[in-house]
């Protein structure tokens, strides 16, 4: 009884709602790649849309590409299909309807028969008109291609603000004629309660409905953009004044940054490690072969491991800054191995133990609890001294965080003049604005002369650039 | 076009019972990547906590397919000579050296510098011929007539450089070689790549991949494992051993037990004679289980409490 294109339809259905799907995981931060997209239709076509579990692997195969993709993408999947569950049936059922303009006569009648006796005469007025009889009759096929088809007119998929739902609502209300609907209300209002009842019934109905599909096509299409809004206002936040509230957003972000950044210079180290031949030591080895190279002998190009030191001024002042210099850095060990890193207010200790042994949040905790107190930049660059100087070598960076601003006490010059010496370079960062530098107690001005590089660090923007700068220069 | 060349990968639930009967236990989700794997010829990239069996699914889908198994083993340096060919140089220089006094004879008579070269480029490349090379897994894998599994083991191990190398191996199944061109795979092989996860592999590598996640199995599954690893060990000493496991890989361990070491540690309880998990017999067997010795003291510490979730 039923049409042979149809399956094929329904095929074509459930692929666009793929699409939309992979446009929802795309808002999700998952990247899908038309590539992605074709292997999951195909996949998907594979296994029948029939088996929701099995649909679930299958795309999960095709789509999440890491274990942490993974657990998103089966929360994407489960709210977007729950999302899209109780119209998903309307929808293809729209889009077969949309196939065969004639529609199905057998189906209104039955409905009608279903409905309760209590409509009275008044509305006769109103049969005729589409989208009231497809709401009175419940015709779920009918409403759902109007609902798409007024979508499509006021091109609702370019909404790009949650503020905008309004706006759209009313736009698609007028595209599906509710204009009339509201009239007959209005007539009514006066001359027949239950009639004007029973039109703003079906009226707040049609509403409930159209608000889902502006939501639905917010979610799909805007909030992504707006993530992103969100993201990069993060990213130029003064670093001391993110608040718990965006924590988990900022991880997620600094752990964005970071991944990029490990890749970026992940590869550029191992460019540099491809030997040559060996002439001296093939020739050598050739005398046993009678002069003929049998054991050809390769140079080896030694990888230089470069070597961070990150010396942080926990006091009250700067000690968020720290935190996230050493989350960030600790998010980097992939490209950055062997860091060190010490921690001082007062007195100086290293603390890379408990960054390698403890995750880094609480290892923050512990670090700020163990050396908070009054900086005294002069003991902290002795101590320091005493602890690694002598480790420090032509391969080490060190970088140091502080305001520099040593409560008028000596900062010890000649000792960071000693570790410039040593090292390969000093970076200073200070989380104040360069205006502020040399202003009251800060030594900064005096600081920065024994430097490579003094900078203002003071959100993850900046931070990124420094550490992206610092990859790009060793080699 | 579904792939034809692996008959019995084409149903999820016969890849199961299969599967089952050569000793894997697969969930409806490996099954699943199983079928979509052979279905459409992609290499499918398994990743999870070591010793969850990743290597064991690549062996077992061989057996299963009845098709020689090709393995890769990365390491850090690994390069193309060691993945997918070499020139054989020593015999090269051998020939060479033999076929020196052949020159004489071939050059005999002729005039002048250009016809010697002409004569000589009527022979071609000989040395580099398919005579002079040596296939390496990757290569191996290609040249096989009936296709057959190619597993390419702890690819994180291997440096950046090498996934690069990959790329052409995994999307097109053919591998270049500058001297005699393209060869490309008759028949397409089964291709599974491990990871540990101890580094990001790059976009390009996981786009040509379906993804498999293995977890730490579930107690139910786990017990299903064991007990058809080791038949010999009663039904409700499994069930006591995988519940005692999954209390331990609760703890803050340095090195959690995987399934193999599971799977041990019950060949040990059997080879002891054990009909009951008791306290001291755990004691004396821990260090099947657990490969740290802080991860034992700290087991050691909470073992009144975790014995008695063998018992629930």
């Amino acid at each position: 009884m039923r049409n042979p294109n149809e399956s094929v339809n329904q095929q074509s259905a459930s692929s666009d709602q793929l699409l939309a799907f992979m446009q929802y995981l795309r808002g999700k931060k998952i990247p899908v790649s038309p590539a992605d997209t074709l292997d999951a239709i195909e996949a998907a076509e594979l296994l029948g849309y029939s088996d929701r579990a099995l649909l679930k692997n299958g795309l999960a195969a095709t789509l999440a590409k890491s274990s942490h993709e993974l657990a998103t993408f089966e929360r994407a999947f489960d709210e977007y299909f729950q999302l899209a569950a109780s119209t998903s049936a309307a929808k293809a059922l729209a889009d077969d309807e949309g196939t065969q303009p004639t529609p199905d006569p057998g189906v209104s009648p039955s409905h009608e028969n279903m409905l309760p006796e209590n409509t009275p005469d008044p509305l006769e007025g109103l049969r005729g008109n589409a989208l009231f009889d497809s709401l009175e009759s419940q015709d779920e096929s009918a409403l759902s291609v109007a609902i798409e088809t007024a979508a499509a007119e006021v091109k609702v998929e370019d909404i790009s603000l949650f503020t905008q739902r309004g706006q759209y609502v009313r736009k698609m209300l007028d595209a599906l004629g509710d204009e009339a609907l509201r009239a007959a209300a209005i007539e009514f209002e006066q001359s027949d309660p239950a009639a004007f009842e029973a039109v703003q019934a079906l009226r707040e109905q049609l509403r409930e409905r159209v608000r889902d599909r502006v939501e639905r096509a917010y979610l799909i299409h805007a909030s992504a953009q707006t993530e992103d809004l969100l993201d990069e206002s993060l990213s130029k936040l003064k670093l001391g004044n993110i608040d718990h509230s965006q924590m988990a957003r900022f991880k997620r972000l600094m752990e964005r940054m970071a991944r990029k950044l490990a890749a970026r210079h992940g590869r550029r180290r191992r460019r540099y490690r491809r030997g040559k031949l060996h002439v001296g030591e093939t020739v050598r080895k050739s005398v046993a072969t009678d002069g003929i190279p049998f054991h050809p002998k390769w140079r080896k190009v030694e990888r230089k491991r470069p070597q961070i030191m990150a010396i942080c001024d926990v006091s009250g002042s700067v000690a968020a800054y720290a935190k996230f210099l050493l989350m960030f850095i600790y998010a980097l060990q992939d490209v950055l191995p062997r860091t060190r890193s010490f921690a001082f207010s007062a007195a100086l200790g290293e603390v890379s133990d408990l960054f390698n042994t403890l995750p880094v949040e609480e290892a923050i905790e512990t670090v700020n609890l163990k050396y908070g107190g009054a900086t005294d930049y002069g003991r902290a660059l002795n101590d320091f001294s005493e602890l690694a100087l002598a480790e420090v070598n032509h391969a080490t960076t060190l970088i140091i965080l502080g305001d520099a601003r040593n409560n008028q006490a000596d900062p010890r010059l000649d000792l960071l003049a000693e570790m410039k010496a040593r090292a390969k370079q000093v970076i200073w960062l200070n989380p104040e604005s360069t205006r502020m530098w040399g202003t009251g107690d800060s030594e900064m001005l005096k600081v920065r002369r024994h430097c490579h590089i003094a900078k203002e660090c003071n959100n993850l923007n900046q931070l990124a650039r420094i550490i992206d700068q610092l990859l790009s220069e060793r080699r | 076009m579904p792939n034809t060349d692996y008959p019995s990968l084409g149903e999820i639930s016969a890849i199961q019972t299969a599967f089952e009967a050569a000793g894997y236990i697969c969930t409806t989700r490996i099954a699943t990547v199983v079928k979509l794997a052979a279905a459409l010829e992609k290499p499918v990239l398994i990743e999870g906590p070591p010793g969850v069996g990743k290597t064991e699914l690549a062996k077992t889908c061989a057996k299963v397919v009845n098709r020689p198994l090709v393995r890769l083993q990365c390491y850090e340096g690994l390069d193309e000579s060691k993945a997918l060919y070499e020139w054989k140089y020593g015999k090269q220089l051998l020939y060479t050296q033999l076929l020196k006094e052949q020159l004489g004879e071939i050059l005999d008579g002729a005039k002048g510098l250009s016809e010697s070269m002409n004569r000589l480029h009527q022979f071609g490349d000989v040395f580099y011929s398919e005579a002079f090379l040596e296939p390496r897994p990757l290569l191996k894998a290609m040249e096989t007539d009936s296709g057959g599994v190619l597993l390419i083991d702890e690819i994180d191990k291997a440096d950046f450089e090498f996934e690069s190398l990959l790329l052409e191996v995994l999307s097109d199944f053919q591998v270049s070689i500058p001297e005699l061109g393209t060869i490309s795979a008759q028949s397409k092989p089964l291709v599974f790549l491990t990871s540990n996860d101890t580094r990001d592999l790059s976009d390009a590598l996981k786009r040509r991949c379906l993804h498999l996640h293995i977890p730490f199995p579930s107690v139910e599954l786990e017990a299903r494992i064991v007990a058809s690893r080791v038949p010999d060990l009663s039904q409700s000493l499994t069930d006591q051993l995988v519940r005692f496991v999954h209390a331990i890989r609760s703890l803050d361990l340095k090195k959690a037990p995987a399934i193999s070491e599971t799977i041990d540690w019950a060949k040990s309880l059997v080879l002891l004679h054990a009909n009951n998990l008791d306290g001291s017999l755990v004691l004396d067997t821990l260090n099947v289980l657990l490969k740290y010795e802080e991860d034992i003291k700290i087991a050691e510490a909470q073992l009144p409490k975790l014995m008695a979730t063998t018992t629930a």
